[in-house]
């Protein structure tokens, strides 16, 4: 009897020893039981995608930054009405030219959305072409200055409200730098071939990356438009004395 | 010169014959190699019953892995879908937004246009209103010049002329003159107006 049980006892053992004991078939070479597949296997450390929004960067209302810093002036003088463009330089002052603000009796704002801003104050700069305006309301959005002029052939980008109409984005490349032939603004300024009109004055000229590389002052008979180049703006803001209050119609 | 040992010839009566194999330890052999052999078969069958086992295991395991491969199959379908229905939701909203954006200039620019409009009509009002009073400063001060002028010649040619003191006259006369030179300077500003 006992003779017959063996074989039974060492198959069981060796049954015993081999899924029992837990690494015992790997050191045996022999194939292993599966782990058991898991419930889920969508990783939770996934980075974050990538959203593209283009090359533009949107608001909450869709307008690019571009449009949203742009400002239209109302100047309504004594029996007259020109208008021009400005641009926001902070939340509540815009850059734009000393002749689209001077001899006026009121100055009247407007934001790329038709909203009425209002002017507190106005004044020019004695040796450029440059103005600041006082807002009593917040503006949209402030691009950033450039940290020096640009040069030959690189890209521009004008935006502004060409003959008081409506606000339009126009393309050109900087094509040299010379003296004012107006003479209104110290030094040299800027030629580019992004087309402007009457009314497109103290637009903002934006180099690639958005940033203020100089503000619109005139235009010739051959197409080209001239910049009052960001250098000078950025000299007339560290100087305080530089800008004095804009002279009115009313004397 | 040594001679060899002699050899010790054993007596054919007395030859060695091994002895014929005990019963007892041909059992212990055979039982011997009867346990090996059933060691080795129990080895075998357990073996083969764990290989199965784990056949089975691998088999169900595989099973899971393609239920699981087919239940995220079909939410990455899903997925897939409601991205592709997602999208091209944003791409209507995006036209929405692109044509919201074009009306929202379109309004502004007409309502700069109309507040234009309306800043020279004020203007033009502020002008009309100056030169009514301007015109109407200009009329009564020439109301007032006539009158003193008319009044003046009466003294002056009526039939009791010489009844009026000369001093008074001359008084009076300036004074006419003074309406009249009024007059004259409103017209001027009238006309100033009217050349803006």
């Amino acid at each position: 009897m006992r003779r017959r049980a063996a074989p039974l006892v060492g198959g069981v053992l060796c049954v015993t020893l081999l899924a029992g004991c837990a690494g015992l078939p790997e050191r045996l070479g022999l194939p292993v039981m599966p782990s058991p597949v898991p419930s889920d296997v969508v990783p939770t450390d996934l980075p974050a995608p990538a959203i593209s929004v283009g090359d533009t960067q949107l608001s909450p209302d869709g307008f690019d930054v571009v449009r949203r810093m742009a400002v239209r002036i109302r100047n309504v003088g004594c029996g007259e009405l020109s208008t021009g463009s400005g641009f926001a330089l902070t939340e509540y002052t815009l850059v734009t030219n000393k002749h689209v603000v001077a001899d006026s009796a009121q100055l009247e704002l407007s934001t790329y959305d038709g909203r009425d801003v209002d002017a507190t104050a106005a004044s020019t700069a004695g040796l450029a072409d440059l103005a600041i305006v006082r807002t009593a309301e917040p503006l949209p959005t402030a691009p950033e200055l450039a940290t020096a002029d640009p040069v030959e052939g690189d890209p521009v980008t004008i935006v502004g409200y060409p003959l008081g109409g409506r606000l339009t984005v126009t393309d050109g490349v900087v094509v040299g730098t010379t003296t004012d032939p107006l003479n209104t603004t110290l030094g040299e300024v800027l030629i580019t071939d992004a087309p402007v009109e009457p009314g497109s004055s103290g637009s903002a000229a934006l180099d690639a990356e958005g940033r203020v590389i100089g503000v619109v002052y005139a235009k010739n008979d051959s197409g080209f438009s001239f910049l009052v180049p960001v250098s000078t703006l950025r000299a007339m803001l560290d100087d305080e004395s530089a800008f004095a209050p804009a002279p009115t119609c009313a004397g | 010169m040594e001679t060899p040992p002699p050899v010790d010839i054993p007596e054919p009566w007395e030859a060695v014959v091994p002895p014929p194999p005990a019963p007892r330890r041909r059992r212990a052999a055979i039982v011997a190699l009867s346990v090996l052999l059933a060691l080795a078969l129990g080895a075998g069958g357990a073996l083969t019953w764990y290989l199965l086992e784990v056949n089975a295991a691998w088999q169900e395991q595989s099973a899971d892995w393609q239920a699981l491969a087919e239940q995220h199959g079909a939410e990455l379908a899903q997925t897939r879908s409601e991205l592709d229905a997602t999208r091209s939701e944003l791409a209507a909203v995006s036209d929405q937004l692109v044509t919201a954006q074009e009306r929202i200039t379109v309004l502004a620019d007409e309502k700069a246009r109309l507040g234009d409009e309306s800043a020279v009509q004020q203007q033009l009002v502020d002008y009309q209103q100056r030169v009514s009073a301007a015109a109407g400063q200009v009329a009564t001060a020439l109301a007032t010049c006539i009158d003193g002028q008319q009044q003046l010649i009466g003294y002056l040619e009526g039939a009791e002329a010489e009844r009026y003191d000369p001093v008074q006259l001359a008084t009076r006369r300036e004074e006419v003159e003074s309406y009249c030179r009024r007059a004259r300077d409103a017209n001027d500003d009238l006309q100033t107006e009217l050349n803006r």
